[in-house]
């Protein structure tokens, strides 16, 4: 189930006024959340609940026994977990090529495994559960299902933001009823998600991103760099959206999240530019990676290497691919070499220096959304060819959609908030039908079909 | 009746208006919805006499209309 879709109208609408009724029971709230969470989970595939809650209780237990053995092993169990279902399949194609390249033909395929979506995700959250609990960061519940709820609420499950247990489980003992402001938000929120996810970022790839990357060799340098900025945008708005979904469903239910997108490409750093993407996975990488790798110890050359590893692995967590290890090596490589800029006193004007993190990134895209090695380097061929032999047509419309996109990086955030204002001021009746009639339009604007996010195949 | 309370009910007063004046969009979505087994019969047999008694009432589809102006202006 996604949200942009009328099975997700329908379930929320439901999941809202059951919460209303149960809102004064703290047992039966958590129940019904939990109910709805798994529900929601089961719309993709029933036995992968099995799977989650299996995870919460590694956490739950994780969390319970203080010992340096249990958390050791808690938190082996959840990576070896999350290791198993994203690596597996490659590396039984590993072997597939290996036995094949040594004249012994074998059929693997048997053996593939599918990754449950949200898995990531969810594991983070009970591997931060475990170490918060034994770093003495919260108090670790008794009650299971406090971290049933906590690992598996429905808004934030499948793709973040990674809500951490210190700022989510407060809340589970006392949500916060939502008022006109929160309502206001929430509105705001959903629909801003919508339009990113329904309009932006679905017609900005089906007109414009994927015919490019199907067939990067036919692109010219102009397409090529529409494509490029095309994907910067779709990224942000499919991800971005989805949080901003996240955010506004939860906020109805009664539960803060933090925010997980701030402009990113307004950046004039990459370290900026990680304090602005993804915030909540950026800050988890941080806690939980690269500081025990590391961090800010030791000199200089040791912080770069650390930052580098932990750059690469972010990387490879994304998939066993060279193009991820590339895109993570990469983005560490610029930290450190920033570093080192700073370090020698080199400044750029702010924005010489916001556009130069804006290009990094948007080419360090093209090895992110390729295919593969190949296709990488056709895109980075198309990308200095003046002449493709099959060029996607770019129609004001395709424009128009990436100055949308950009915009969005680029208008002041007081723009929100003068609408949120004045939704805040309209009746509840009035803000539900402003938050009815925008989902229609939506609905009315958007493709056919559901197109999945991006980040749930992560 | 609380703010929250009023919330909700607008919102389903609203997908119900939503239904009336979007003519078979709401069925067609149904049977592209997830398969809920043997309970897959009962809601479809429901939603068809819902669809049905729509039918009847003579409501123009609204949404198909919109849908077409948007598109149309917009060249998506």
């Amino acid at each position: 189930m996604v949200f942009p879709t009328l099975d997700f109208v329908l379930f929320f609408a439901v999941v809202l006024a059951l919460n209303g009724l149960v809102w004064r029971s703290a047992p039966w709230r958590k129940a019904m959340l939990i109910a709805a969470s798994y529900t929601f989970y089961a719309a993709w595939d029933i036995r992968f609940c099995g799977l989650m809650a299996g995870v919460s209780a590694v956490a739950w237990l994780g969390g319970l026994n203080r010992s340096p053995i249990a958390r050791a092993v808690s938190i082996a169990a959840l990576i070896a977990t999350l290791g198993v279902f994203k690596y597996f399949n490659f590396f039984m194609l590993t072997f597939a090529q290996l036995f094949s390249s040594l004249g012994l033909e074998r059929d693997l395929q048997w053996a593939s495994i599918i990754l449950p979506v949200g898995i990531s995700f969810y594991i983070f959250q009970a591997v931060s559960y475990v170490m918060d609990a034994h770093r003495g960061h919260i108090e670790p519940r008794r009650n299971p299902t406090d971290v049933f709820l906590y690992i598996s609420f429905f808004p934030q499950l499948v793709a973040g933001p990674i809500v951490r247990a210190a700022h989510f489980l407060p809340q589970i003992d006392k949500p916060t009823a939502p008022d006109a402001n929160a309502r206001a938000l929430a509105v705001a929120l959903i629909l801003m998600g919508l339009f990113k996810k329904m309009v932006v970022a679905n017609y900005i790839s089906v007109l414009l991103v994927d015919p490019a990357f199907a067939l990067p060799d036919g692109q010219n340098t102009l397409t090529a760099i529409a494509a490029t900025l095309g994907y910067a945008v779709q990224i942000y708005c499919d991800f971005s959206g989805y949080s901003d979904i996240a955010i506004g469903v939860a906020l109805l239910l009664g539960y803060r999240f933090v925010r997980n997108f701030n402009q990113p490409y307004r950046a004039d750093s990459l370290r900026n530019f990680w304090q602005r993407w993804h915030i909540s996975l950026s800050t988890w990488i941080r806690d939980y990676l690269y500081i025990p790798l590391g961090g800010n110890r030791g000199g200089p050359r040791r912080q770069n290497v650390t930052v580098i590893v932990t750059m690469t692995l972010a990387g490879l967590w994304h998939g066993a691919g060279w193009n991820f290890l590339i895109w993570g090596f990469l983005h560490g490589a610029g930290i450190a070499a920033e570093r080192g800029m700073r370090g020698a006193g080199i400044r750029l004007p702010r924005a010489l220096a916001v556009l130069a993190v804006f290009t990094f990134v948007c080419l360090l895209w093209i090895p992110f959304r390729a295919a593969d090695f190949a296709e990488t380097t056709d895109f980075f061929t198309a990308l200095v060819s003046f002449d493709g032999f099959a060029p996607v047509e770019l129609s004001a419309t395709v424009w128009g959609l990436i100055g949308i996109g950009l915009a969005m990086n680029w208008l002041p955030l007081s723009l929100l908030s003068t609408a949120e204002i004045a939704l805040a001021r309209l009746p509840a009746s009035l803000q539900a039908a402003v938050l009815a009639v925008g989902i229609w339009l939506m609905f009315a604007a958007a493709q056919e079909g559901v197109a999945p996010f991006i980040y749930f195949q992560f | 009746m609380t703010d929250n309370a009023r919330f909700s009910a607008t919102l389903f007063a609203a997908l119900a208006i939503a239904w009336l004046l979007s003519g078979d969009r709401f069925l067609d979505a149904v049977f592209e919805m997830m398969d809920l087994g043997q309970l897959d019969d009962i809601v479809i047999a429901g939603v068809v006499i819902l669809e049905e008694g729509k039918a009847s009432l003579g409501l123009p589809d609204i949404f198909s209309a919109l849908r077409g102006a948007i598109h149309g202006a917009l060249g998506l």
